[in-house]
């Protein structure tokens, strides 16, 4: 099976100026666990995902220790999310886009999702525009039948 | 690629019975409806032409307003289609839309709409620079429907300025003053919704000749065409080389659900028009899909060959009057 055959065609993306408020929102609202971000021509530039922006919420101290057992309490995270909410997303995305072609493999769509540890992948064109998203409940769906 | 806008989308919910209480004034008590059965889709003018041309093979890209939960429910509908998906999510909760159909009153339904949610500034906004760099590819866009508040109402008359200078041709399937806005930017074609009141602009189109004079006007004002609705199984096109009436020569009592007939025309035009086919010809595609969508329960006919069988029943003459 094909990636454009298995993917949601659901186009929802931000741009590189969407404020870190509106993309919490837009995650909440969409119940996606990352955006893609795209620039002016719709090409995919970055992604934005739940464990982006609480990288960004933490102090420096906690990638360094690899654990969260010394955080004060959530209050310190929300005051820095407060700071932050204006800010533009495209200092926060992830550069390095992992993503796939319509007509990748289900085979190679899974290897990607196991080896990096992503819940969905976006699905681009030879332009590298978004034409759809293949999530982990996507191909396991697929797979029970 | 076809581009549609649903600005103010709807999850349309269906319910048959078998009567509806004669007078819903002064009841001496709660009135309860059984309904046997329901459907329901997703729903609003563009969503639904969308839909449509998703399940003839064409590809299309459905954009606008969603919220909510029921704009969820939207979202996976259209999903679930084939239909390319990408909303701009507001406040709220997208609005439901509610029709009752008694038996042997297909024709007559009883219809509850809802306002929708207001669109934030920020929102549109956003949508425009969606729909700017959206039509680039587009070679068709379809405006359709209500403008929710929020929205100026010379909103479509911007997305037709948009589409025009990117070379895409648009259908404007909406009424009231957006459409009389738009019809200043000179659309391919205009389809006016004359649903809640017979009436282009201060033109009257309750009569043929009505039609067409308005029709011309509209014409005159740089509008390639003007598809208006003449009674339900007959339609008035006018364009700049004359006049054609369309009539589908079919018993209202084949009718089982008329809500999206309308839209089901606007995506069959488009579908013939894809497919190479002349506008009248289109037009008469058109209305055999909008003849066959009345004929089902579901909101559109999505079966090819009905629409096929259909379009036997269709018939054009060349009019002139007015």
């Amino acid at each position: 099976m094909k990636a454009h055959e298995v993917m949601r065609r659901d186009l929802t993306s931000v741009e590189l100026d969407t404020t870190v408020d509106h993309v919490i929102y837009l995650l909440h609202q969409s119940g996606l666990a990352s955006l893609p971000v795209v620039d002016e021509d719709g090409r995919v530039v970055g992604i934005i995902s739940e464990r982006d922006l609480i990288r960004a919420l933490l102090p420096g101290y906690v990638d360094m220790l690899e654990s969260s057992a010394f955080l004060p309490s959530l209050d310190q995270l929300g005051r820095k999310l407060h700071e932050i909410g204006r800010k533009p997303i495209a200092e926060f995305m992830v550069r390095e886009v992992i993503a796939a072609r319509p007509d990748d493999s289900d085979l190679h769509l899974a290897d990607l999702m196991i080896r990096k540890g992503l819940k969905q992948i976006p699905v681009l064109d030879d332009e590298n525009r978004l034409v759809g998203v293949v999530r982990r409940i996507d191909l396991l769906h697929r797979l029970r039948r | 690629m076809i581009l549609t806008v649903t600005l103010n989308p709807t999850l349309d919910k269906f319910y048959w019975v078998d009567e509806l209480p004669l007078c819903l004034d002064q009841p001496e008590e709660a009135i309860l409806i059984r309904s046997e059965r329901s459907l329901m889709s997703a729903g609003g003018k563009g969503i639904n032409v969308s839909t449509f041309l998703a399940c003839h093979g064409a590809e299309t890209i459905a954009l606008g307003f969603l919220a909510g939960h029921t704009g969820q429910i939207v979202l996976q509908d259209l999903l679930a289609h084939g239909v390319t998906a990408n909303f701009v999510w507001i406040p709220g909760e997208t609005r439901t839309n509610v029709t009752v159909i008694a038996r042997g009153r297909e024709y007559h339904p009883l219809l509850i709409h809802e306002e929708g949610p207001p669109v934030p500034e920020e929102a549109l906004r956003i949508f425009l620079r969606k729909y700017e760099r959206m039509v680039r590819c587009a070679e068709y866009v379809v405006l359709g429907g209500a403008v929710p508040s929020g929205c100026p109402p010379d909103c479509y008359r911007t997305l037709v300025r948009i589409a025009r200078t990117a070379g895409a041709r648009v259908v404007v399937h909406a009424g009231g003053e957006p459409l009389v806005r738009a019809i200043e930017e000179g659309p391919f074609l205009v389809k006016p919704d004359v649903r809640a009141e017979l009436q282009l602009g201060d033109m009257p189109v309750s009569t043929a000749q009505q039609i067409v004079r308005a029709g011309k006007k509209v014409v005159g004002q740089g509008v390639g065409a003007c598809l208006i609705s003449h009674h339900v199984t007959g339609d008035i096109l006018v364009t700049g080389d004359g006049v054609w009436e369309l009539e589908a020569r079919v018993p209202l009592s084949t009718f089982k659900n008329l809500v999206g007939a309308d839209d089901a025309l606007v995506g069959g035009l488009l579908v013939a028009l894809l497919r190479g086919e002349e506008l009248v010809e289109a037009a008469r595609y058109g209305m055999a899909a909008a003849m066959a969508s009345a004929e089902v329960e579901e909101k559109l006919c999505l079966d090819e060959s009905a629409i096929r069988r259909e379009l036997a029943h269709v018939v054009v003459r060349r009019g002139g009057a007015g």
